[in-house]
């Protein structure tokens, strides 16, 4: 009794002490908005070596970033070469990515638009801004497919679901979730069906597969979807072999992808957003500095002007 | 009388299958690991496997160097950090400290070792990052905050065995420098701890192989460019976050050469492990 005592003092002690480390760091997001339309007044024009953040090879971010940014360009030998440079800092998470940006001044980084928040700030590229507008209209071009991958014998239950995905509905979910819709589909109508869909694939695609299996469930009380987060790859695989109804993938198939039967749906655009702390003064990147920052040409902010 | 040697029967099925478990998984692991590893780094040549500086998967090149490298650092950086700390605190624990203090001390390093990695690198990537930034503009991520962080994370281990083998100096060893004229520090210091010299070695030995495993703080915290770094400031990437990191998205010979790089982790603790066992041995004797 009493070694619980002291212990529960104890606890109370540390969680005390967490309380006042917590208090005296600045709160996140105090200051400006998630676009990147002007620069909150403290901010201040960085200066010094940038600090490059990067996703890990194979992400599904990363692959997109390095092609539509041309960091991915063919060496001597006709091979695709990713040239990020190697002391770029590699996170393993969306999350990772905007604690580490939002803390560094010096930072840059990059991110789905989708999950973007106000702890940090995302650029405008060749005087775009990032929004779901842009990117729908095409002003804003750092955008990627969303896909769904099913093969020729997909149950009916999985082509129903991907009816409501690309129906008006399902649409209306997409746009909500700060993703860009890509069809003006009818309405839905509930089929009744009933028995399970098993997604399972990109991390990126599964927070707004979520919201749409939620809703297909309110729509077909005895439809059950389970969706599975892993990545593009496994998901494509896993719908290749039937372990699953539905892949989702964040990016475009390969063509070995395709000549093993997987048909894909574009049922969304995602913007990569660049971003930068708040903390930053820098508004607007032209798409060739980002390159070279993300090459190594760049190396410090000092450079940029 | 039947049906007690079935009942005897029965037990030793059920235990000696209980037993068999830890066995039956080491060797699975082991087999999974060369089997699927040692292929790959056939093909990939054993040479430029361990000794290459590279590490492009989609470009085939296959170079752990700078994660071997990195792993060795982050490690000694942790045991620079963790091991005088540790030891001193166990010292202190067993012979100096009063009841009450103990009984303070002893929950909070239980505490400690409690505590998930994932929270350790949270707390790593929030609180120490940004400190280490404040004190050298344009670093944050890096190996000395990977190596501050492990070091925190060992203290637990280090603590509880090295306080444990303090513990088990017979009581006459210090009675008996108190007795030759030593005072409480000196008998402590001179007598009980090079009586327990093998049994701290072994606490270091179980805190390196705690610092080289881990895998989800360090990932957090250490900027993981696949570079040997130039300075404690610089970013590393260790052989656990490579894995772990690539996994997900590993195909193919990659997948193959990630597993590869399981079996130089794997070789690397079983001969830490071989060392605590040698050193185990001439503490027995």
């Amino acid at each position: 009794m009493k070694k619980l005592t002291r212990a529960l003092a104890l606890c109370v002690v540390l969680a005390l002490g967490a309380c006042a480390l917590t208090g005296c760091a600045p709160s996140p997001g105090s200051s400006g908005g998630a676009s990147a339309g002007g620069a909150s007044s403290d901010a201040s024009a960085p200066s010094g070596p940038i600090s490059v953040y990067a996703r890990e090879d194979g992400s599904g971010t990363r692959g997109a970033f390095i092609e539509l940014f041309g960091i991915e360009q063919k060496d001597a030998s006709g091979q695709k070469v990713d040239l990020t440079i190697p002391s770029a800092a590699i996170t393993n998470s969306t999350a990772v990515m905007m604690t580490s940006v939002a803390s560094d001044p010096n930072a840059i980084g990059y991110l789905s638009l989708g999950s973007l928040d106000d702890t940090v700030r995302a650029l405008s590229i060749d005087g775009a801004e990032p929004t779901a507008a842009n990117v729908k209209s095409g002003v804003y071009q750092i955008a990627r497919p969303f896909n769904i991958v099913m093969t020729e014998d997909a149950s009916p239950a999985a082509r129903d679901l991907a009816a409501f995905i690309m129906s008006a509905e399902g649409q209306a979910i997409v746009e909500e979730n700060g993703y860009v819709s890509v069809a003006e589909g009818d309405s839905y109508v509930p089929s009744g069906m009933e028995g399970k869909v098993v997604v399972a694939g990109s991390s990126s695609v599964t927070p707004v597969m979520e919201k749409l299996a939620e809703a297909y469930r309110a729509a077909n009380p005895g439809m059950t979807v389970e969706v599975q987060q892993s990545d593009s790859t496994t998901g494509v695989n896993m719908a290749l072999e039937g372990t699953c109804d539905i892949g989702m993938a964040s990016r475009d198939l390969k063509d070995e992808e395709k000549g093993a039967g997987a048909q894909a749906t574009v049922i969304a655009q995602d913007g990569i957003a660049v971003i930068v702390s708040q903390e930053s003064s820098i508004d607007d990147l032209s798409t060739e500095q980002v390159m070279e920052i993300y090459t190594g040409a760049i190396t410090n902010w000092d450079d940029l002007i | 009388m039947n049906s007690s040697a079935l009942r005897e029967g029965t037990a030793r099925v059920l235990f000696s299958a209980a037993a068999a478990v830890s066995v039956v998984a080491v060797v699975l692991i082991c087999l999974f690991l060369f089997v699927n590893g040692v292929p790959a780094m056939a093909e990939i040549g054993v040479p430029e496997f361990l000794l290459g500086a590279i590490w492009r998967p989609a470009n085939g090149l296959y170079g752990i160097f700078p994660m071997i490298v990195g792993s060795i650092y982050v490690t000694v950086g942790a045991v620079i950090v963790g091991v005088p700390a540790g030891l001193l605190c166990a010292i202190f624990l067993s012979r100096f400290a009063g009841a009450r203090m103990a009984m303070l001390l002893a929950p909070g390093v239980e505490l400690l070792a409690g505590i998930p990695s994932v929270v350790y690198g949270f707390f790593g990537l929030i609180i120490m990052v940004p400190i280490i930034r404040g004190l050298a503009p344009g670093h944050g991520p890096s190996l000395l905050v990977a190596a501050l962080l492990l070091g925190i994370m060992i203290l637990p281990t280090v603590i509880t065995v090295a306080r444990n083998a303090l513990d088990a100096v017979p009581r006459r060893y210090y009675e008996g420098a108190l007795a030759l004229g030593a005072d409480h520090e000196r008998a402590v210091f001179c007598v009980v701890v090079p009586a327990a010299a093998s049994g701290l070695l072994a606490a270091v030995v179980l805190a390196v192989g705690r610092a080289i495993g881990e895998t989800m703080a360090v990932i957090m915290v250490a900027g993981n460019q696949p570079v040997i770094p130039g300075s404690l400031l610089d970013g590393v990437r260790t052989l656990t976050a490579n894995i772990a990191l690539e996994m997900g998205y590993a195909a193919g010979l990659h997948r193959e050469a990630l597993v590869a790089t399981g079996v130089v982790l794997f070789v690397l603790i079983l001969l830490i492990t071989l060392f605590l066992n040698a050193a185990r041995k001439r503490g027995g004797r």
